[in-house]
């Protein structure tokens, strides 16, 4: 039994790579015992190969190999040019992905209080309007010049509606309308203005402040790119 | 192998060869650019900034400007066309108001309709606090114009556009 190797295994070169394969870590440990190095007794090390290749398993150590390996291979890969397309693919996916279909955002300001509130994280969704066209209570990104900056807000009017607020109630048409989503006091007037062709008006879910000191109003559809996620 | 060793070796040296080249000689957008940037480093303030900073910072932006700049907003109060002075004495009143003042430009369009003529589309954003501890957070789309004036590029127009009409 002393300076003997679990069966299937050798124990001369395989016991420079102790650290990779954990069968050949006792082999090594075996061998420092039989030089004097360590301070087991015998009785430890073949206790300690004994709890560590269970009977079931001791003449499976090539399965455990695998597996092993496999898992090794999952955090640590090898640098091959194949895994270099690999992250390169990858690294290309996410770059269009969140860069144009699906960019991330952070709210700043309390617009859109209580619905969205400042400093939440979320994404826009650009393919939201690419077959169809903003409706009203939509929520929307309106962007300036590009997706770096964008305002939050609802659409509450479309194109050739008619829209006043009297009392910090929304009127459309002449008509209120209902608005859950509202829940901050609101005491705004605004006389009627209708919507132009190919515009929505769009206005934030907290309106607590005074009208002149919201961003609000009508925009032009080219203008909003797309609905955040959730 | 070698050939991959040759590959991981000669692609960063290529890189940092036209990394290298485009900084030491910047094309025609990157010194636009360059201009904007300058801008927001003036404007911007710091709370701990000093008056002789406050001073050099309020001639700088002078320089940026064309003899006479036209500025277009939506509000009919600013338009108007402003000397240099003006535009420098200007914008020392509006940093008096504020304790710290951060302006920071995005999204950027850059044509160059004419041999010495850009116009720049992008993104400005004003963040900052009032000395009465107000919090000023605005932002706005910009289009600018910007004239080649003796090998530098200078603001000529300011035009606020309005993304929402109330």
């Amino acid at each position: 039994m002393r300076g003997k190797a679990p069966s299937g295994q050798q124990t001369g070169k395989e016991t420079t790579d102790s650290s990779l394969r954990p069968e050949y870590h006792v082999v090594s440990r075996i061998m420092m015992v039989q030089g004097g190095v360590g301070e087991h007794s015998e009785r430890d090390f073949v206790s300690d190969f004994y709890r560590t290749y269970p009977r079931g398993d001791r003449g499976e150590s090539s399965d455990r190999m695998a597996v092993h390996n496999k898992i090794r291979q999952f955090f640590f890969p090898s640098f091959t040019p194949k895994f270099l397309i690999r992250v390169c693919l990858v690294a290309l996916f996410a770059y269009l992905f969140f860069g144009y279909l699906c960019i991330p955002f952070t709210i700043q300001g309390i617009s859109m209080e209580p619905t969205y509130p400042n400093g939440g994280i979320n994404f826009c969704w650009r393919l939201r309007y690419f077959f169809s066209e903003p409706k009203r209570y939509d929520v929307v990104t309106v962007r300036f010049a590009g997706n770096k900056v964008m305002l939050l807000k609802r659409v509450v009017a479309q194109e050739d509606e008619l829209v006043e607020f009297r009392d910090g109630k929304l009127f459309i048409d002449g008509k209120e309308m209902e608005e859950p989503y509202v829940r901050l006091p609101c005491d705004w007037n605004l006389p009627p203005r209708r919507v132009e062709k190919d515009c929505v008006y769009v206005v934030g879910d907290n309106r607590s402040m005074p009208i002149e000191n919201h961003h609000f109003g009508q925009t032009s559809k080219n203008r909003i790119m797309g609905v955040p996620l959730w | 192998m070698v050939k991959i060793k040759y590959l991981l070796i000669g692609v960063p040296i290529v890189i940092i060869g036209i990394l290298a080249f485009f900084y030491f000689f910047p094309n025609e957008e990157k010194k636009v650019k360059k201009q904007f940037n300058l801008l927001s480093e003036w404007v911007s303030k710091s709370p701990d900034e000093n008056a002789f900073t406050m001073l050099q910072k309020m001639k700088n932006i002078g320089t940026l400007f064309d003899e006479r700049c036209e500025l277009k907003t939506p509000s009919q109060s600013l338009s108007g066309s402003y000397t240099r002075e003006e535009i420098s004495t200007y914008a020392g009143s509006a940093r008096s108001h504020l304790s710290q003042l951060d302006l920071k430009f995005y999204d950027f369009h850059i044509l160059f309709p004419e041999k010495e003529i850009t116009k720049v589309t992008l993104t400005g954003r004003f963040t900052g606090r009032s000395s009465t501890g107000e919090q000023v957070d605005e932002t706005h789309e910009l289009e600018c114009a910007l004239k080649k004036i003796e090998n530098k590029w200078l603001f000529s127009q300011i035009e606020v556009v309005e993304v929402l009409k109330k």
